[in-house]
């Protein structure tokens, strides 16, 4: 077995581990991070794409508002090409209580989140499929967030200042000398090699799956997992991000993001953050709440469902998940539970993961003897290679956030349109290939980096051709900028083509009628009939 | 703003008014032309042959008598459409197929008796029975094996088509034994510079210099790599693929067949336009764009049907309807979001297997397919439409092709088999 010496292992790479591991490198921290799946295949890839204004926390939650409310300033300015200034509205409809418009406003106030009071009039001027009964509207700077493309920023800064990063490593072992825990055992889920990485410090930010990684050094941490289910409709109705006047509750929320507008969410106890199915009823839910703020809203093309884990923390009984803080713990174990060389850093949201990180970092540079400050707040992060590139568009100031015709000015900058790999989102063959070079391992992972596969036809062309270049591109001979991968084979091609098809289908069985029922069957036809995928051969795992 | 319709006026008065224009509308169609009468065929868009593969799928029952097959289909499943239709009208109905393409200059070849395999634009290969000349020199008998000493067989595209890639073709094709390699080809010089679909590449097809350039590369390649087949993308000319591919073999010096692309399908193409050619000659009417929202009844009769366009309302009359709305991917069976479905033409009751609970499977490629896509009109021996308790709806109704209940015509492979046979019969009844 390989030894590999560092000083922090960082278990998790979602968002709140990817902040950890810049954080470390970038302070002189030898550091490595590992992740059982694709970064952000937890719950960072699976939820709505909110910046937080904070203003949703502004009552229940002020720690966290304030949090939010400092985040977002500092979120636009070192990572704006994965953040849209949508802007966001607090509605008060008929069926909200009128006087907590007061409340909302005066707590926001406190807690530090710019509020506005804006008329209706203005309001159905900047969005007129809003509810013309909503009575007061609170505007607060909400913004909407790719969270994919976020988390491969912060990989790449990290790995810019040094840090190592292992995905699809699974954390098998956790070595523990006495009351120290010194070592991970890792494996490599593609290869089934085993590494050992001997470490000063292990820093457990595995989010929902915390309670898991603190067994393996026999710790009891308890996360619960709150499972969110979310919808996206196939189209933005709304280009402000809007959330009920009230307390938060289920289906409250419309983040537009991208070419979608995302519906969510459901709150609901989970036992197993692995194990969880999405039922009609709260697709259904959705929908109902969703035409409360926008009149014809169960009208519009359902996309997609799915569900992520919220990783709550329970360090107290009580009733019900929304009253868990959804601010974050640090837990020294040493303090907590007498055992030394690990903390888990628990709870939290997106917007909040880089103050996490500092918080959880500053406390190991504290023990390991490093004072270097943290500057993960000033200095703004490199662009991966298959981002949209900014090259040479007018305006670099306000422009270097992502705004929604971006994708479709880079197509047109580069004269792309006959090189759609997937018409849906405008992804290039040359944004693909980046993807599949910077190890992208399947579909998932590509469609993870670029979003392809996740328009109106879900997959129903870009499957195939993406399967197609990920085969060329793998199987090709090695040259300067393709990476020649000798164990990669024609059955792994289609092992990754069917595993995605599976992986669409059960994001799709949910919202599966009108258009996109007919839609799911001319995939069929395309998939089972025009190219026959049921008979490719494949390893028998996958298929 | 949308006008319903005004009393006062309907449209032309017809014999027979089909609705849908897939192969089992339009065989419909002109079964009823060329018995003399008025025909108009009313369809909101063109139907399941475009994003088909182009070829008679009659039974996909792997290396058996797909006719054979069918017989003990009927044996077995009173209420499926080919047992409705009766297995004469599934011979005339592909027939009656054949011959509209062989005059619109698309033919089929094949035999009911025996299905043939092709390989598709994956590299697996696909159960079919009839296919177009085009493909014929791809049936999976003739492919060379690996170390059977023959020439390989060569796969070549365009890298500007992205509905066909040559590499994934060849290496699965290799993976079953085959001896394959895929090359792509450099795009001859034309006018177009961006943006090749399968239709605009097949219309480049249709203009000789455009095929001898490819020719001349062909040619270098086959006698390069000693290769004795060609398997290209179904993008040969969309006008005269038959002469193309006669061209592309006679300067390449090997025998050259198309493989189905991802849709628009240009096979699929032809053989529409074979169909509305035929359709036309008889004397029959098409009219593209209609989408037929609702009927009126009297007692066991419909009397018209309304269909919209351009923001108002028809009136069509007519002795019979056709229904040949193609269920579920046609667009002619809809499900809302509470799980209710509907017949969108004539609202006729539908025969659905399964609780919304139980309309999908759990893996997407399972082998007996989604329940709900068997949704469709029960239909008596007569194809007319059936409720509930088994009594015809309307007497002057027909209902063809997949709309009809009790099959899944893409997961049996039977999917133009059940076209022709049930559209052919309505079109002789």
């Amino acid at each position: 077995m390989q030894t590999i010496p560092t000083d922090v292992l960082v278990i998790g790479g979602g968002a709140t581990g990817l902040g950890c591991v810049r954080d470390l490198a970038m302070r002189g921290i030898r550091s490595i991070l590992v992740e059982k799946g694709d970064l952000t295949n937890g719950t960072t890839g699976r939820y709505h794409g909110l910046l937080h204004s904070g203003g949703r926390y502004v009552t229940k939650d002020p720690q966290s508002a304030t949090e939010c409310a400092h985040e977002n300033v500092i979120l636009r300015r070192i990572m704006p090409h994965c953040l849209e200034d949508t802007s966001g509205f607090f509605v008060v409809t008929p069926w909200d209580d009128p006087s907590y418009g007061d409340i909302f406003a005066a707590n926001c106030r406190k807690t530090e989140v710019p509020v506005q009071e804006i008329s209706v009039a203005e309001m159905l001027r900047r969005e007129p499929a809003l509810n013309p009964q909503i009575s007061r509207v609170f505007e607060v700077p909400d913004g909407s967030a790719d969270s994919f493309l976020a988390a491969h920023t912060n990989a790449l800064a990290a790995h810019n200042y040094g840090a190592q990063i292992f995905t699809y490593h699974r954390v098998v072992e956790l070595i523990r000398t006495g009351a120290h825990v010194v070592a991970a055992v890792v494996e490599d889920l593609r290869t089934r090699e085993r590494k050992y990485i001997d470490c000063g410090f292990i820093l457990n930010a595995a989010g929902a799956w915390a309670g898991q990684i603190a067994a393996l050094a026999r710790v009891k941490v308890t996360v619960v997992p709150g499972k969110g289910t979310m919808v996206a409709m196939n189209h933005r109705m709304v280009n402000t991000v809007i959330n009920r006047c009230k307390l938060p509750a289920d289906g409250d929320i419309i983040v537009p993001i991208h070419t979608v507008a995302v519906i969510g969410t459901t709150d609901i106890h989970v036992p197993d953050p692995d194990v969880y199915g999405i039922d009609p009823e709260e697709v259904q839910l959705m929908l109902a709440e969703g035409e409360k703020l926008v009149p014809g809203f169960a009208q519009y093309r359902a996309l997609r469902a799915w569900a992520g884990v919220r990783p709550l923390y329970k360090d107290q009984d009580v009733a019900n998940d929304r009253d868990i803080s959804r601010t974050y713990k640090l837990l020294d174990h040493r303090q907590r539970d007498g055992v030394d060389g690990m903390i888990s850093i628990v709870g939290g949201k997106w917007t909040t993961y880089r103050l996490m990180a500092k918080d959880a970092v500053d406390e190991i540079a504290r023990r390991l003897g490093n004072t270097q400050p943290c500057r993960t707040a000033d200095e703004p992060m490199p662009i991966p290679n298959f981002e949209h590139r900014s090259g040479n568009y007018a305006g670099d100031g306000a422009e270097k956030l992502y705004w929604l015709g971006k994708p479709l000015a880079a197509v047109e900058q580069a004269q792309a349109y006959g090189d759609l790999i997937c018409e849906c989102e405008l992804v290039s063959r040359t944004r693909v290939q980046a993807a599949i070079n910077s190890g992208a391992s399947n579909l998932d992972d590509i469609r993870r980096d670029v979003r392809m596969g996740m328009g109106p036809c879900q997959g129903g062309w870009c499957i195939y051709r993406t399967t197609a270049l990920l085969y060329e591109q793998r199987s090709a001979q090695p040259s300067a900028d393709v990476t020649q991968d000798p164990t990669f084979n024609i059955q792994h091609a289609n092992a990754a083509l069917l595993h995605f098809l599976q992986e669409r289908w059960k994001g799709l069985t949910p919202v599966l009628w009108g258009d996109q029922l007919r839609q799911a069957r001319l995939d069929e036809l395309i998939y089972v009939s025009v190219l026959g995928a049921g008979r490719l051969t494949a390893p028998a795992e996958t298929a | 703003m949308f006008r319903p319709y005004a009393p006062g006026y309907t449209l032309m008065f017809y014999d027979t008014i089909v609705i849908g224009a897939g192969i089992a509308g339009m065989l419909a169609a002109i079964g009823r032309a060329e018995a003399g009468e008025r025909v108009l065929c009313l369809a909101k868009g063109h139907g399941t042959t475009h994003w088909a593969a182009g070829c008679l799928d009659l039974f996909d029952i792997g290396d058996g008598d797909p006719l054979a097959g069918v017989e003990a289909l009927i044996a077995d499943h009173a209420d499926h459409p080919y047992a409705l239709a009766g297995v004469d009208a599934v011979q005339a109905g592909a027939d009656r197929l054949r011959a509209a393409c062989a005059v619109g200059g698309s033919p089929l070849v094949g035999s009911l008796r025996r299905n043939l395999r092709l390989p598709t634009a994956v590299g697996a290969l696909r159960t079919t029975c009839l296919v177009p000349t085009t493909m014929a020199a791809g049936d999976a008998r003739q492919l060379p094996r690996q170390g059977d000493g023959g020439g390989p067989l060569l796969i070549a595209g365009f890298h500007a088509l992205r509905d066909f890639f040559p590499p994934i073709v060849a290496a699965n094709l290799r993976a079953e034994g085959f001896a394959a390699e895929g090359v792509y080809l450099q795009m001859p010089p034309t006018d177009r510079t961006l943006d090749f679909g399968t239709v605009s590449l097949a219309r480049l097809f249709d203009r000789p210099e455009f095929r001898a350039d490819v020719g001349r590369q062909l040619r270098q390649l086959v006698q390069r790599g000693r290769y004795s087949r060609v398997g290209m993308p179904a993008v040969l000319g969309l006008a005269n693929a038959t002469q193309a591919v006669s061209d592309l073999q006679a300067a390449a010096g090997a025998l050259i067949f198309e493989i189905p692309t991802l849709p628009a399908s240009v096979p699929g193409m032809r053989l529409y336009r074979a169909l509305e050619a035929a359709l036309l000659r008889a004397g029959g009417r098409i009219q593209i764009g209609a989408f037929v929202r609702r009927g009126e009844g009297q007692g066991d009769h419909l009397e018209a049907i309304y269909s919209e366009a351009a923001a108002r309302e028809q009136r069509h009359h007519a002795a019979r309807y056709v229904l040949a709305t193609g269920g579920i991917a046609g667009g002619g069976v809809r499900a809302d979001y509470a799980g209710a479905l509907a017949e969108t033409a004539l609202g006729l009751p539908l025969r659905t297997p399964s609780a919304r609970a139980d309309w999908f499977g759990t893996r997407f490629l399972n082998e007996t397919g989604h329940p709900v896509f068997r949704t469709g009109v029960a239909a008596d021996a007569g194809l007319r439409p059936l409720d509930a308790a088994g009594q015809v709806v309307y007497k002057n109704v027909a209902v063809v092709g997949s709309a009809l209940a009790g099959c899944d015509p893409v997961r049996e492979g039977t999917l133009e088999g059940i076209a022709a046979a049930t559209g052919w019969k309505a079109g002789r009844a």
